[in-house]
């Protein structure tokens, strides 16, 4: 076995390499800066560098959170429990200090540039890449792509997350104020104008116009958490709240009541599924989507509900209400300016008496079964 | 400065923080890089950029983000009324102010980045809330907070004479662009652990009784863990306690009822007051009890 502190550069760099394969974005620039931090600091004081090296290496709560695990894996693994081994050979030992001391004595000589030479080898050659992957929470988001919603893994919810922050993103922004095309041009900013007239002693040369202004639509998801959706209905509940943060959206769950539970959503707490659940566990009988829509657009969302509304529907599309209430409630929605999209989990679109007289209601029809379906969606 | 040294300074200025922390922002220093800081609303963040301020003697320079925030905000504007002025006055001395006289540095109007970057003295610069700008002025200073230096076409480019310190605050009201995030390091602020808020409360009300701290700081400890809607930061147990200082307590009340018309300094919006229910209080204040008995 080597000396720990043969290749200090190859140790942070396989480090480096074990972040990456965690999502985090250690690039060149990132090792050069843990490189430096660990030339700057004392050396009695090497343990403050898992302090240090955090700060560098994570960019979001996410990174922060997995960082003390990945630390200690790398740099102690003996202190993690239950650590498998899969060949005969022993892990290095890595220490810290004796890294820290390596890198100070060889590089911390004027003239020595961190980062040069060993920084810029292929990680994928060091011990930890080698090692075989078959380990927990590196999953591939090609696999995940094709995988039905009900076989997922609790770690597949930051795909969609990042699936819903990029499909939040691309909705289209829409204008504030429709106005008529008018013969003079555009309308003048007086408020501006004047101020920029003040570079001009007081001569508006540079006239500004008001230019119209666009705005994110707002996003309605109502999710059927009825018994005929209920393998779905969980998934769909991760769904929606992967839109709560990125796109301002606002969740409903309904059965054969309507109740509104962004607030639960929006928190990162271990309760929320309970809460949610004991929500709906609240509603019985059949479905009733009239009668939640209803409830919807004339209590919960009386006066929000215009233009710029975007209200998704994830449902089978059965329901107890009579047939042509449906359409009468979608109608109402769709008056006043409010577009309709209806997700199924089935292959082709729900066929149900009421969903047949609404159809030329609703904008569109989506399949949502896995994530590819989601990604499909986003597209359009 | 070392990061114990830095770490011993914020405390005499009224900062208690971590040691972790103290590393981070003592590397932020060596390395030249902003910090970003994250983390729940009334944790610490802005006082955090204050107390560095007051620990190092620096001067504090800040930038309040908001929606629609521009350069002439944030930057530089140039001093039209005096451009005016400096044009009338050559008229009626009859000489023409030319262009390049008008474009000088004395008539550009400096806004906060500007004045950290040309600042004669070191000093600490806060962008709070840097999320609530628009995307394009985040863009903007990639610029100032990667190479410390800010272009003004009609002068050109004006480097920092000293690399402020700087602290860049988010409440997550948007998600930040990964080029900013790249530039800075970076921390999240939880809330303080029980013994560290205790040291916050009496370095901060030194006069208030020490039981009642002691208390005050355990019952907000324990209502973190409550899943409420708004979990209260340091500011609020800070006003809280100094609401019951006034009350003259010498210690929390056992009657729940008592402490319900404080409990605004605590619990922020109307789902959360209807939560915390008299008999829940209670049953947190008993919890209080039961930790005095077992420490006696």
């Amino acid at each position: 076995m080597d000396a720990p502190h043969a290749a200090p550069l190859e140790a942070v760099a396989g480090f480096a390499a074990l972040l990456r394969e965690h999502g985090l974005a250690v690039g060149v620039a990132e090792q050069q800066a843990m490189v430096r931090a660990a030339l700057a600091v004392p050396l009695s004081r090497a343990a403050t560098l898992d302090a240090g090296w955090r700060a560098i290496a994570c960019r979001d709560t996410r990174d922060w959170r997995a960082w003390p695990e990945l630390f200690e894996r790398y740099w102690h693994p003996e202190r993690l429990k239950g650590t498998v081994r899969t060949s005969q050979r022993t892990r290095p030992a890595r220490d810290l200090r004796q890294v820290v001391q390596a890198l100070q004595t060889s590089l911390g000589a004027p003239g020595a540039r961190p980062g040069d030479t060993a920084l810029h080898t292929d990680a994928g050659e060091t011990e930890e890449a080698a090692a075989p992957r078959a380990q927990g929470g590196a999953s591939r988001t090609e696999a995940l792509h094709d995988r039905s919603l009900s076989e997922w893994l609790p770690q597949d919810l930051a795909a969609l997350q990042k699936l819903a922050e990029d499909i939040a993103r691309r909705l289209r922004r829409r204008l504030t104020r429709r106005r008529h095309a008018h013969p003079r041009g555009a309308r003048l900013d007086l408020r501006r104008t004047l101020r920029a007239s003040l570079a001009t002693g007081g001569t508006p040369v540079r006239p500004v116009w008001q230019r119209p202004r666009r705005e994110r639509p707002r996003l309605y998801v109502l999710v059927d958490v009825s018994r005929s959706m209920q393998t779905h209905a969980q998934l769909f509940l991760r769904i929606a709240r992967a839109f709560v943060e990125p796109a301002q959206a606002r969740v409903f769950v309904f059965h054969t009541r309507l109740a509104e539970v962004t607030p639960l959503l929006r928190r990162d707490s271990p309760t929320v599924q309970e809460k949610v659940n004991a929500v709906s566990a609240g509603f019985g009988g059949g479905t009733r989507i009239a009668t939640s829509l209803s409830d919807f657009h004339g209590t919960h969302v009386r006066g929000a509900l215009g233009r710029d509304a975007r209200v998704w529907v994830l449902s089978d599309g059965f329901d107890a209400d009579p047939p042509e209430r449906l359409a009468q409630e979608l109608a109402t929605i769709r008056a006043r300016g409010a577009r309709i999209t209806w997700f199924h989990p089935s292959p082709q679109p729900p066929a149900s008496e009421a969903i047949t007289i609404a159809r030329p209601l609703i904008g569109r029809f989506v399949r949502l079964n896995s994530l590819r379906d989601l990604a499909a969606a986003a597209l359009h | 400065m070392t990061d114990a040294e830095l770490r011993e300074r914020l405390q005499q200025a009224g900062y208690i923080c971590d040691e972790a922390l103290a590393t981070t922002l003592w590397l932020a220093g060596e390395l030249e890089r902003p910090l970003l800081l994250e983390g729940d609303a009334g944790v610490g963040k802005t006082a955090l950029a204050l107390g560095l301020a007051r620990a190092t003697g620096r001067r504090l320079v800040r930038l309040q983000c908001h929606e629609g925030i521009d350069l002439a905000q944030a930057a530089y504007e140039w001093n039209y009324g005096r451009q005016l002025l400096a044009i009338r006055v050559g008229e009626a001395d009859g000489a023409r102010a030319a262009e390049a006289d008008l474009f000088a540095r004395e008539y550009l109007l400096e806004r906060p980045l500007l004045q950290a970057i040309a600042s004669e003295q070191p000093c600490v610069l806060l962008i709070d809330e840097v999320d609530r700008a628009d995307e394009a002025f985040e863009a903007f200073l990639l610029e100032v907070l990667a190479d410390w230096q800010i272009t003004v076409p009609e002068l050109g480019t004006l480097a920092a004479r000293h690399v402020p310190m700087a602290v860049l605050t988010s409440n997550g009201t948007r998600e930040l662009s990964d080029a900013l995030r790249r530039r800075c390091l970076y921390h999240w602020l939880d809330y303080p652990t029980l013994a560290r808020e205790l040291a916050i409360v009496r370095a901060t009300m030194p006069q208030a009784e020490s039981a009642l701290v002691e208390q005050a700081v355990a019952f907000v400890q324990r209502l973190r863990r409550e899943d409420l809607g708004k979990t209260p930061g340091v500011a609020e147990t800070l006003d809280w306690v100094r609401a019951l200082h006034r009350m003259k307590l010498p210690a929390l009340p056992d009657d729940p009822h008592a402490l319900t018309a404080t409990l605004g300094c605590l619990l922020k919006t109307r789902e959360d007051r209807f939560q915390m229910a008299p008999e829940r209080l209670g049953q947190l204040l008993e919890g209080r009890r039961a930790g005095v008995a077992e420490k006696g």
